[in-house]
């Protein structure tokens, strides 16, 4: 089905989303990299394994804290923040800038691993000014996607 | 009851007061520090001398790294690549 995200992809996705995210890693549950973006493929495998390394040293570091198992993380260090969420089968781990907002980081991995897991596609909105700037022809189909307020543009998929 | 006007020492001081409060804060904000949030999103400071603190720090303080190394490499393979372009490299 087009549009529907692959684990390639999810990556990529994910830096699409925020300007802030600068790379991203995708691990499948045994811990193998599934996907990269914003590194150079000689170094996607070493992002990887410290992606992988970050969860371990979180469960380590989760025995002296309590509540539940910790789903997801963010450490900010001097020059960036990595961000890092898991599922039962996915982990994605995202070095950000340290000017990005981490409750809207951490709510789009969420997002992305959901979408990817066959959950609710993450719409886009178009600027009303990119939008019209296209040229787009008007066709009903269009017009039912257009949002109820028309100076925010129309939704993507 | 009205509070008392302040004069000028209390407005320069007042003033100070709001910019050290406002350093303080930045500084802060670049501590380094490592969060964990659970499945209902609630967060949990890892403690500095907690167990896996260090080696959480120095997994992050390696990905900013190997992000940045990827970054400059990239850097003068865009600047070649835009050069060969034929109307100027513009992207």
């Amino acid at each position: 089905m087009a549009g529907t995200l692959t684990p390639e992809r999810t990556p990529r996705r994910l830096c699409e989303l925020s300007a802030d995210a600068r790379a991203a890693v995708l691990l499948d549950a045994a811990g193998a990299p599934a996907g990269c973006h914003g590194v150079a493929p000689a170094r996607s495998r070493d992002l990887a394994q410290l992606a992988r390394t970050t969860f371990e040293a979180v469960d380590r570091a989760h025995r002296d804290i309590p509540g539940g198992p910790p789903e997801q993380v963010e450490i900010q260090v001097d020059r960036g923040t990595v961000y890092a969420s898991r599922t039962p089968t996915w982990t994605l781990a995202v070095v950000a800038r340290r000017t990005a907002l981490s409750s809207l980081m951490l709510m789009d991995l969420r997002a992305v691993l959901g979408e990817l897991e066959g959950g609710t596609p993450i719409r886009r909105s178009t600027a009303a000014a990119a939008a019209a700037a296209t040229g787009a022809e008007a066709t009903e189909e269009a017009a039912a996607r257009e949002s109820p307020v028309p100076e925010l543009g129309v939704e993507e998929l | 009851m009205r509070e008392k006007r302040k004069g000028p020492i209390g407005r320069a001081a007042g003033l100070a007061e709001g910019v050290a409060a406002t350093v303080r804060r930045m500084q802060r904000e670049r501590e380094p520090r490592v969060l964990v949030y659970d499945e209902t999103g609630y967060a949990r400071l890892v403690q500095p001398d907690g167990r896996g603190h260090e080696r959480l720090l120095q997994t992050a303080e390696r990905m900013v790294e190997l992000v940045d190394e990827s970054e400059i490499e990239a850097k003068p393979r865009r600047q070649r690549a835009r050069r060969a372009a034929p109307d100027g490299g513009a992207e």
